[in-house]
């Protein structure tokens, strides 16, 4: 998973979400005249937190049962419909098919890289032409 | 609606990571992370809804800790989120204190910084505790009362760290030593 986490990484027991990140979602939320208070804003992360917890032991529960190893995203929705989260499962169902989308995209781009019968070295001597073509256009069309 | 900013999201690494703090949890798939962030987002919304709409109820601008908890009872779904805020007083029932839920919760967070607010609540509840307020030299007797104390213990724990600012104020006078004999 590639993730740039700032601010160093949290030892197992203060596991937290960012409070800065937290912070500004949570003013994106609220009416322009109304602030947060620290406290409230610390209290809603320990919320956060907690309904990971619950989310993914309901989903741990519910892969059991299916007796797979893996906890799947389809599990987290069937867990978010157990526990009366129905109303998240559209755009959470809408998150999921966009990401695999995405994913599909790469693996295509890597395949196309990988078919085209061109080396690297190939590629970038056909990229450097394209390129001299389109400055000479440019240059032309300047005058 | 305040125009949202798409770049804010949830780290996926640690959602992951708070996830397999649960020893029951096994593997997780790449997608999965991905997936709770987003329900995590939609789950934000909804509790920083319902904390403000009784932040302007009680016309007020600022969304206080009781805010929130009244909105995490009045909500059922939030019903896993009342052990969380067991322990914010509500100022206008003159606050019931669950002191173990509190002990509990501090044990949980550690040294918890922005705790004044709550404490000072907690402070117009009983009648200033008559306490020996020694150091290190007498820490064994100090224990030795531990169980005596245990209804103190979390205010007690929470005066040390404020302790420079709150001896001046408060009188504690070290006769009462006899109170607390046997």
């Amino acid at each position: 998973m590639s993730d740039h986490e700032t601010g160093g990484i949290p030892s197992d027991e203060d596991l937290s979400l960012p409070k800065a990140t937290v912070t500004k979602m949570i003013s994106e939320l609220l009416p322009n005249e109304v602030t947060c208070a620290k406290e409230t804003r610390d209290l809603i992360i320990e919320c956060c937190v907690e309904f990971i917890h619950l989310i993914s032991s309901e989903a741990n529960e519910i892969c059991e049962q299916e007796s797979k190893k893996t906890i799947a995203p389809e599990h987290i929705i069937s867990a978010l419909k157990r526990l009366g989260f129905e109303s998240f499962t559209d755009e959470v169902e809408s998150v999921l098919k966009d990401h695999k989308q995405q994913q599909k995209d790469r693996e295509r781009k890597v395949n196309k890289m990988e078919q085209c019968g061109l080396s690297e070295a190939e590629l970038l001597a056909q990229q450097e032409a394209l390129f001299a073509k389109s400055r000479e256009k440019f240059l032309t069309t300047q005058q | 609606m305040k125009n949202k900013n798409k770049a804010t999201k949830f780290p996926v690494a640690r959602i992951k990571r708070i996830m397999q703090k649960d020893e029951e949890v096994g593997k997780v798939a790449q997608a999965t992370p991905v997936v709770i962030s987003k329900a995590l987002e939609l789950f934000l919304a909804m509790i920083v809804k319902e904390a403000s709409n009784v932040t302007v109820e009680r016309g007020s601008k600022r969304v206080e800790a009781y805010h929130l908890k009244h909105a995490i009872e009045t909500v059922d779904m939030l019903d896993f989120l009342k052990e969380i805020v067991e322990a914010v007083p509500d100022p206008s029932a003159g606050g019931t204190i669950d002191i173990e839920a509190e002990a509990a919760e501090r044990k949980k967070r550690g040294k918890g910084k922005d705790k004044k607010g709550s404490s000072d609540a907690n402070g117009g509840e009983k009648p200033a505790p008559k306490r020996r307020r020694r150091k290190a030299a007498d820490k064994e007797k100090e224990e030795d009362e531990k169980e005596e104390e245990q209804e103190m213990e979390v205010e007690e724990g929470r005066e040390e760290e404020e302790d420079e600012a709150e001896n001046g104020g408060r009188s504690r006078p070290d006769d009462d030593d006899d109170d607390w004999e046997g």
